[in-house]
C-alpha cells in the first residue's frame, strides 16, 4: 500500500483510541476511592474492588447478569436451533424468507419499545395473566419479584431469531448432496435434522453462543424499562448497577463494575473475533 | 520493451505446520521482445515465479531485474507492481464486474490520467484489433468466455506495456476456442513486439506462442530451450510428459546379437544411440504418438518393427483413434498408439516405431 | 395405512407449530398497534389483546405532538452517524484487508490488532464506558451538544461499520485487487472504483444495520442528552410510562411512532439488515 493511504484507517484508529482511553479510564479510577464522599480521591489499590465485590447489591446484580446470560445461551440456542430446523424444512423460498422476517423483526425494534409492549402484556389486570388464569396456568408476578423471568422471556423472544439465522446459515452450508442422499435412503426429516444438520452446525453454535452471550450481557434497557426505576432489587444487573453507582456519584465503584464487565466481555470477544471470525473470513 | 532477469530466486512459504520451497535457486533471462514460456505441473512453482516477476509476490532471496534495474530483491519489493508497466492477463481474466468492457479497457489509461478523447481513441483502436468493438458497452457477465478473454487482452495491451504476462490464458476457454485464441495472441505478440511471459501447463499454449521455454519441476528449472528442442530431447520422462503426449513403458536392457536393446514383453526397442544403462537394468522408454504406428503391414518405410501386439481397447480421443495394445507374450503390460482407422479388439497387429525418435531414460 | 396418514399428519402438525410460533411472535406488534387506537378508558378496562372498539386517534395525536421533535432529532443524528460510520469504516476495513493480505508478517500482525480493536468496539457492552465518556464530554464542553453526541455515537458505531465492512470486503477476490494494481490504480481508486462497487450490497447492509441499531440506541442518549428539546425518540418514549408500569393508550402510539422508521426499513430492506446480522457472525450466507 502507498504510504499516504494510512489516512484510510485513521478514523478507525482515532475512535478505537477513544474507546481504549475510556476502558483505561475505568481501570485507572477503579483503583481509587473517588466518590461523592471522597471528592479528592486517592489511590487505594484493590480496596474499592473489595468494597464492591463483597457488597450484596453487586453479588445480586452479578448473579442476575449471569442468570440472564446463561438462560439466553441455553434457551436461545435451543430455540434458535428448533426455529432453524423448522425453517430449513420449508421448500418455498418466499415463505421461508417471510417466516425469517417474523422471527427477526424484534431486533429492528428498540428494546425500549419492546419493554413498553411487554409492560402491558405483563400487566396483572389486562395483560396475559387473566388469560393464563382462565387456562388454569400459574400467573407469575411478572413485574415484581418475577421480573427476571419477564426479562428473560422478552429477550428470548427478541434474540431467538438471531440464533436461528446462524443455525440456518450453518445448515445451508452443508453439502446438498449429503442431505439428498439421506432422503433417497428413506430418512425422515427428524432423522436428517438430528443426524446430519445438528452435528454439522458447530460454526453456527459458536457464533450463536458468543453473540447470545454478548447481547444478553449488554442488557440494560429492558430491566430499566420493565421496572420503571433505575434500581430495582429484582432486576438489578451489572450494567444497571454501574449506572446507579454513576448516578449516585460513586465513580470509583462504578469504574470497578465497569472494569469487571469489560474483562468478562473481553474473555468472550477476543477468542471469538480472533479464532472464530478471522479464521472463517480470512481463512487463517 | 524490456528484458527480464531472474537471478538466484528462492521462494519459501512458511505456514504453521509446514514449510514449502516453491522456488529453488531459479535463474532465467527473457530477452526484450521475446515470447517466453514457463511450463510445469500444477504446484511446481510456475505461478509463484510469474507472480514474483509481476511484483505480486516477493522473493525470499534473489533478485528480479527489469532492464538491469532491480525491481525485487531479498524479501523486498523495490518497484511495486503498479509501477512496472506490466500488462497482465489473469487465468480468470479478472475483469471488473461493475464496469463495461469499454471502462475495463480504459481503466489503466484513466489511472494514468490521460485526456478522455485520447483514451477513447486508444480503446477503440485496440478493440478493433481484437475484434470486440461491438461489445464495448456490455458488462463482463453479458459476454462469452472468448469475448471476456479478448477484453482482458485489450486491457493488458492498451497501455503499451513493457511486459505482457499471461497466466494460463486459455484454460478457462472452451476447447474449440483455444486454437483461435492462441493464434490471436501469437499475432498480437508479433505485432506489438512486447516481451511476453506465458505460464501454462498445456504444452499447446507454449508451442503456439513461445520461442523459448523453461520447464519448472518442483521449484527448479530442469530444462530450457526452444519448444521443439525440449520436445525432441527431453532430459527426463517427467519433462517429456510435460511438453507433449508420450507413449511410455518400463523395459529391461538385454543384449541381442551383440547389441544392447530394450526388451518390453516380446517387443524389442533399439535406439539410435548407446543405451545409458547396463545389462538387465531397468529403463523407461518413450515415444511420441506420431513416432509410433500399428499396422497389419509387414514393413513400414522409416519405421522399425518392434514386435507383435494384440488390440485390447479401441476408442477415440482428440481427433484420432486411441488403441490400447499389449505385447502378445505379456498381456498384463500395455502401450497405446494412435491410429487413423479404428481397430478390432483381439486383432494381432505389428508395432512400429521411429528409431531416431526413441527416448530412453534410466530408472533412478 | 400408517404410511398414508403419517405424512399428512406430520405436515398438519408442522403447520400448526408454525402458526403457533408466528402468533406468539406477532402478538406484541399486534398489541401495540391496536391498543394505540383505543381510548384511554378502553385501554385500562379491556384486555390488551382485544381489538379497538371504539376506534380513536387521540392517542396518536398525543404521542405525535410529544414525539415530533424527538423524531426529527433522531433523524438528524442517525443519518450522519450511519453514513460516516459506513464510509469511514469501509475505508478502514479496506486498509485492514490490505494488511491482512500482505506478505509482510508485520503487516499481518498490525492487521490482527486492528481487527481485534474493531471487534471490541462492536461487541463491548458500551454502557460500561459511558461514565468516562460523559465525564470526557463535560471536560471538553460537549455534553448535551450535537457534536458531542455525534462523536459518542461514532465511537461505537464506526468500529461496527469497520467490522462489518471488513467481513464483506474479505470476500472480494484477490485477483480483482491485483488486476487493479497492475492497471496502475492508486489505493484510493482501487477502493472507490473497484472494491466499493463490488461490495455495494455489503455496504448497504452495513448502512441499514447501523441506521437501525443507532436509531434504537437507548443508553447513549439517556446519559448524554441533557436538554429535553434535544431528546431522541428512543428515550422520549419512556416518558409514556408513569412510574411503575402505568400505561395508557398514548404509550402504545408512542412505541409505534418510535419504531416506525426502523420497522419500515426492515419491511422493505430487511434482507440487508439480516445480511448485516449475519456479518456479525462472519458473514455466512443465507
Amino acid at each position: 500500500m502507498e504510504r499516504k493511504s494510512v489516512w484510510f484507517v485513521i478514523p478507525v484508529l482515532v475512535f478505537s483510541g477513544i474507546l481504549m482511553y475510556l476502558i483505561g479510564w475505568n481501570l485507572y479510577y477503579s483503583f481509587t476511592d473517588w466518590s461523592i464522599i471522597h471528592p479528592s480521591w486517592k489511590f487505594v489499590g484493590f480496596e474499592t474492588y473489595a468494597e464492591v465485590i463483597f457488597s450484596t447489591t453487586f453479588k445480586l446484580s452479578f448473579l442476575h447478569s449471569i442468570e440472564i446470560s446463561a438462560f439466553m445461551v441455553a434457551a436461545g440456542n435451543l430455540m434458535g436451533l428448533l426455529l432453524a430446523g423448522l425453517l430449513f424444512s420449508i421448500k418455498s423460498n418466499s415463505y421461508r424468507i417471510g417466516l425469517m422476517s417474523i422471527f427477526v423483526y424484534p431486533l429492528a425494534i428498540s428494546m425500549a419499545a419492546n419493554g413498553l409492549i411487554f409492560l402491558w402484556l405483563f400487566n396483572p389486570m389486562i395483560g396475559i395473566n387473566p388469560i393464563l388464569g382462565k387456562l388454569h396456568l400459574p400467573q407469575p408476578s411478572w413485574l415484581t419479584q418475577d421480573t427476571l423471568y419477564s426479562i428473560m422471556l422478552v429477550m428470548l423472544w427478541a434474540y431467538s431469531g438471531l440464533s436461528m439465522l446462524f443455525y440456518l446459515a450453518s445448515f445451508m452450508n452443508i453439502d446438498r448432496s449429503i442431505i439428498e442422499a439421506a432422503y433417497i435412503d428413506g430418512a425422515s426429516y427428524f432423522k436428517i435434522f438430528w443426524k446430519i444438520l445438528v452435528p454439522n452446525s458447530m460454526n453456527g453454535f459458536i457464533v450463536s453462543t458468543a453473540l447470545l452471550f454478548l447481547f444478553s450481557f449488554r442488557v440494560f434497557t429492558l430491566p430499566y424499562i420493565l421496572t420503571g426505576t433505575p434500581i430495582s432489587y429484582y432486576a438489578e444487573t451489572l450494567l444497571t448497577y454501574q449506572y446507579f453507582l454513576f448516578g449516585s456519584s460513586y465513580f470509583a465503584q462504578s469504574a470497578v463494575v465497569n472494569t469487571i464487565v469489560v474483562i468478562i466481555a473481553l474473555a468472550v470477544v477476543v477468542p471469538y473475533a480472533m479464532l472464530g471470525m478471522k479464521r472463517w473470513v480470512y481463512g487463517q | 520493451m524490456v528484458n527480464i532477469t531472474v537471478r538466484n530466486v528462492t521462494k519459501i512459504f512458511k505456514s504453521r505446520n509446514k514449510t514449502v520451497v516453491a522456488l529453488n535457486n531459479v535463474d532465467l533471462e527473457v530477452k526484450s521482445g521475446e515470447a517466453f514460456g514457463i511450463v510445469g505441473p500444477s504446484g511446481a512453482g510456475k505461478t509463484t515465479l510469474m507472480r514474483i516477476i509481476a511484483g505480486l509476490e516477493v522473493p525470499t532471496s534473489g533478485e528480479v531485474l527489469f532492464d538491469n534495474e532491480v525491481v525485487s530483491k531479498d524479501g523486498k519489493i523495490i518497484v511495486p507492481p503498479e509501477k512496472r508497466n506490466i500488462g497482465m492477463v489473469f487465468q480468470n481474466w479478472a475483469l471488473y464486474p461493475n464496469m463495461t468492457a469499454f471502462d475495463n479497457i480504459a481503466f489503466p489509461l484513466r489511472n494514468q490520467k490521460l485526456p478522455e478523447d485520447e483514451i477513447r481513441k486508444k480503446v477503440k483502436e485496440i478493440a478493433e484489433i481484437l475484434g470486440i468493438s461491438h461489445v464495448l458497452s456490455h458488462y463482463p457477465r453479458e459476454l462469452s468466455g472468448g469475448q471476456q478473454q479478448r477484453v482482458a487482452l485489450a486491457r493488458a495491451l492498451v497501455k503499451s506495456p513493457s511486459v505482457l504476462i499471461l497466466d494460463e490464458p486459455f484454460s478457462n476457454l472452451d476447447a474449440s476456442l483455444r486454437d483461435g485464441a492462441r493464434a490471436l495472441v501469437k499475432k498480437l505478440q508479433e505485432t506489438f513486439k512486447v516481451t511476453t511471459l506465458i505460464v501454462s501447463h498445456d504444452p499447446a499454449d507454449i508451442f503456439s506462442i513461445a520461442t523459448r521455454v523453461a520447464v519448472l519441476v518442483d521449484g527448479k528449472i530442469e530444462q530450457m530451450g526452444s519448444p521443439l528442442d525440449v520436445y525432441n530431447n527431453p532430459k527426463s520422462l517427467t519433462i517429456a510428459k510435460l511438453v507433449g503426449e508420450i507413449i511410455t513403458g518400463k523395459g529391461v536392457v538385454t543384449t541381442v546379437n551383440g547389441k544392447k536393446v530394450i526388451k518390453y514383453g516380446n517387443l524389442i526397442f533399439q535406439p539410435a544411440f548407446e543405451i545409458p544403462a547396463n545389462d538387465s537394468e531397468e529403463v523407461e522408454f518413450g515415444l511420441r504418438p506420431e513416432d509410433v504406428k500399428i499396422s497389419k503391414d509387414e514393413k513400414l518405410e522409416g519405421f522399425e518393427f518392434a514386435g507383435k501386439v494384440i488390440v485390447k481397447v479401441s476408442s477415440y480421443s482428440g481427433g484420432a483413434f486411441r488403441i490400447v495394445v499389449s505385447p502378445i507374450e505379456n498381456e498384463e503390460i500395455e502401450l497405446y498408439a494412435l491410429s487413423d482407422i479404428p481397430m478390432k479388439v483381439g486383432d494381432v497387429v505389428n508395432f512400429f516405431y521411429r528409431k531416431d525418435k526413441l527416448k530412453v531414460f534410466p530408472v533412478k | 395405512m400408517a404410511s398414508r396418514v403419517g405424512p399428512i399428519a406430520k405436515a398438519v402438525l408442522k403447520e400448526l407449530v408454525i402458526i403457533i410460533l408466528v402468533v406468539i411472535w406477532l402478538i406484541p406488534v399486534y398489541a401495540i398497534i391496536i391498543n394505540g387506537f383505543k381510548s384511554n378508558v378502553a385501554v385500562v378496562s379491556t384486555n390488551a389483546l382485544m381489538p379497538a372498539l371504539p376506534f380513536t386517534l387521540t392517542a396518536y395525536q398525543e404521542a405525535w405532538s410529544a414525539l415530533a421533535q424527538p423524531l426529527l432529532n433522531s433523524l438528524a443524528l442517525v443519518l450522519p452517524v450511519s453514513i460516516l460510520s459506513s464510509i469511514l469504516g469501509a475505508l478502514g476495513a479496506y486498509y485492514l484487508n490490505n494488511l491482512t493480505r500482505s506478505f509482510n508478517p508485520r503487516d499481518r500482525i498490525i492487521g490482527n490488532i486492528i481487527f481485534a480493536l474493531v471487534s471490541l468496539g462492536t461487541f463491548l457492552p458500551y454502557q460500561a464506558t459511558l461514565m468516562p465518556l460523559a465525564i470526557l464530554m463535560v471536560t471538553i464542553n460537549l455534553l448535551g451538544t450535537y457534536w458531542g453526541l455525534l462523536i459518542a455515537y461514532l465511537t461505537f458505531y464506526l468500529p461496527t461499520g469497520a467490522l462489518l465492512m471488513s467481513i464483506f470486503i474479505a470476500t472480494v477476490p484477490s485477483y480483482l485487487i491485483e488486476a487493479a494494481k497492475m492497471d496502475g490504480a492508486s489505493d484510493f481508486n482501487i477502493f472507490f472504483k473497484v472494491v466499493l462497487p463490488v461490495t455495494m450490497p455489503g455496504f448497504i447492509s452495513t448502512l441499514i444495520f447501523i441506521i437501525i441499531e443507532s436509531w434504537n440506541n437507548f443508553f447513549l442518549p439517556l446519559v448524554l442528552v441533557t436538554n429535553p428539546n434535544s431528546a431522541l425518540v428512543s428515550v422520549a418514549v419512556r416518558y409514556f410510562t408513569g412510574g411503575f408500569g402505568t400505561l395508557y393508550n398514548a404509550s402504545f402510539a408512542a412505541a409505534v411512532l418510535a419504531s416506525l422508521i426502523p420497522l419500515v426499513i426492515f419491511i422493505f430492506l430487511g434482507r440487508y439488515f439480516i445480511r448485516g446480522l449475519l456479518a456479525l457472525g462472519g458473514g455466512a450466507k443465507i
